[in-house]
């Protein structure tokens, strides 16, 4: 027997079956459709897909993809100078400042969720404070708006861009920074010629864990979009749970994992195999 | 010189509104916790009654329970498996390593509502796995052992292995140099892994919502169901809860590390 067998050969079992296999399970019913009392039809077809590709899912889908390449964007943005200014200036105080950035992630995302929107509400706080200071006559409706879902989108996931490039810069040997600037380079030579190629395996790793749970979010699209901003993962909830028309869901579940997997090929390949290693 | 200064004063001003951007939601949701108005998002004046009122709900109790109790069982079955995958990760040279490594993966970086999705169909078409307390484990464990298998990865990689064939060459077995040297030696990496696990399992929503069928209710299923009704002190107290303890840990830690250090 080989001897890496007994420890990883109970785990790749459980891989097999319950990973692998309910994947597996859903590309099968994506082809499948169901019969007039609900029943699954095994016969093969492609209307499930035709129907995702054109019309309204395949707004929704669009739409999808354009709100999660927004958020892993503004998060980076924001993301990267944050973790900077961090682990430049943060001292002794390093750590609490990165907690203070993950901490919220760690409560209850529904609830963060729904203070945002509690906030951004119509008799919310940041109306109530507008309306108070005469800056506005009557409420603006922030919630159930493309921008509101995509604030949320951001709230929710900008931990996980911060956390890796974090990880990326504070592992960065000074002695190179040094270098650069012994050798005369400017502050701002030295960033984009030393740090910033140095750590693209953080910016991989932060765009995997910002891009994908945003292109599969479902709470943010519901809580702040309503019914007029859906997004994938709202359809994919919408057939599996509230219709039960499974291979409907599956198709949508399927289009999703492929580009899902399109990411992650693009971010290892751009980003070398530091992108996977900084994920957790 | 000069421009990168003024840069470095926006990152200042732009990393401060992140923080405000973070914790303003939360904050205010501590502070209305404490407010006697009814709907949750008034300031009324100072009252403890929605935390007495939280203790007394016996469904909050349950769910908590539940909550829990998967947590615990997710920790100690996905960090076992995380161990030992690491270990063998990390040991050896075999065929299908990076492949491993690569699919391990898969449910971390998954969307939620597929990895839920894909669970409910294989569960109720392929397996019949009945939904509840099983789908609900079997889940929490299939997505909290990347992180463990991670974790522990980093730790062996700062670990010296030499101690390891050192206790060999003294003549122990395999089992008693595990549990004297290898053990003791990850065990920091065992406590990270339960700091991680348990906020992650704990605080999953969406792929449970998929896998717990009717008549299951982790904590934040019971929210979600609470929110149909709109704002709710109860749901504020919950979250104040949630933020205040890892929040009191943190500070803590830090105000004894800073008196280690003076």
């Amino acid at each position: 027997m080989q001897a890496y067998l007994p420890y990883v050969g109970l785990t790749s079992v459980w891989i097999v079956l319950f990973v692998i296999a309910p994947l597996g399970f859903v590309f099968y019913f994506s082809f499948l459709t169901v019969g007039p009392s609900g029943q699954i039809i095994h016969t093969f077809t492609l209307s499930n897909y035709l129907a995702l590709f054109t019309g309204r899912y395949a707004i929704i889908l669009l739409r999808s993809l354009l709100f999660a390449f927004i958020t892993n964007m503004i998060c980076l943005l924001i993301g990267y100078p944050l973790a900077y200014l961090i682990v430049e200036q943060g001292g002794k105080r390093k750590i609490l400042l990165l907690f203070l950035v993950i901490m919220p992630s760690w409560t209850l995302y529904l609830i963060r969720l729904y203070a945002l929107k509690t906030l951004a509400g119509s008799t919310g706080l940041i109306n109530g404070v507008l309306l108070n200071l005469g800056l506005i006559s009557s409420p603006l409706e922030i919630l159930y708006t493309p921008h509101a879902v995509v604030v949320g989108l951001i709230y929710t996931w900008l931990p996980f861009m911060v956390l890796p490039i974090y990880a990326a810069l504070d592992g960065l040997n000074p002695s190179l920074l040094e270098a650069a600037e012994d050798l005369g380079a400017t502050p701002f030579r030295r960033f984009f010629t030393v740090t910033l190629p140095l750590t693209k395996g953080g910016i991989f790793a932060g765009t995997i864990l910002t891009f994908i749970p945003a292109l599969g979010d479902w709470l943010s699209p519901l809580l702040l979009g309503g019914a007029k901003v859906m997004m994938a993962g709202s359809l994919v909830e919408h057939y599996f749970i509230k219709v039960g028309n499974i291979p409907v869901g599956s198709s949508m579940a399927s289009a999703l994992t492929a580009v899902v997997l399109l990411i992650i090929y693009l971010s290892m390949k751009l980003g070398g195999d530091e992108a996977l290693e900084r994920i957790v | 010189m000069k421009s990168w200064n003024i840069t470095s004063k926006l990152v200042r001003i732009l990393s401060s509104l992140v923080y405000i951007f973070l914790w303003a939601p939360v904050i205010l949701l501590i502070v209305f916790s404490f407010s006697s108005n009814k709907f949750g998002m008034k300031w009324e004046g100072f009252t403890l009654k929605w935390y007495s009122e939280l203790f007394a709900n016996v469904a909050v109790g349950n769910a908590l329970r539940m909550s829990l109790t998967v947590a615990s069982i997710t920790i100690v079955m996905a960090t076992l498996a995380g161990t030992s995958v690491a270990y063998g990760l990390y040991k050896y040279k075999f065929r299908g390593k990076k492949a491993l490594r690569m699919t391990i993966l898969l449910p971390f970086v998954m969307p939620y509502v597929v990895i839920g999705g894909a669970f409910l169909v294989f569960f109720t078409r392929a397996i019949h796995i009945p939904l509840g307390y099983p789908s609900i484990i079997i889940a929490h464990i299939t997505f909290s052992t990347p992180l463990a298998v991670f974790v522990m990865l980093g730790r062996m990689q700062r670990i010296d292995w030499t101690l390891e064939e050192a206790s060999a060459d003294l003549g122990a077995n395999v089992p008693t140099t595990w549990r004297k040297v290898t053990l003791p030696l990850l065990v920091p990496g065992i406590i990270a892994c339960i700091a991680l696990i348990f906020p992650w399992s704990f605080d999953d929503f969406i792929i449970t919502y998929f896998v717990a069928g009717p008549g299951s209710t982790t904590l934040p299923l019971y929210v979600f169901s609470q929110l149909r009704y709109g704002a709710s002190p109860v749901i504020n107290t919950i979250g104040t809860i949630f933020v205040a303890l890892p929040l009191i840990g943190i500070l803590l830690t830090n105000f004894f590390q800073k008196k280690e250090v003076t």
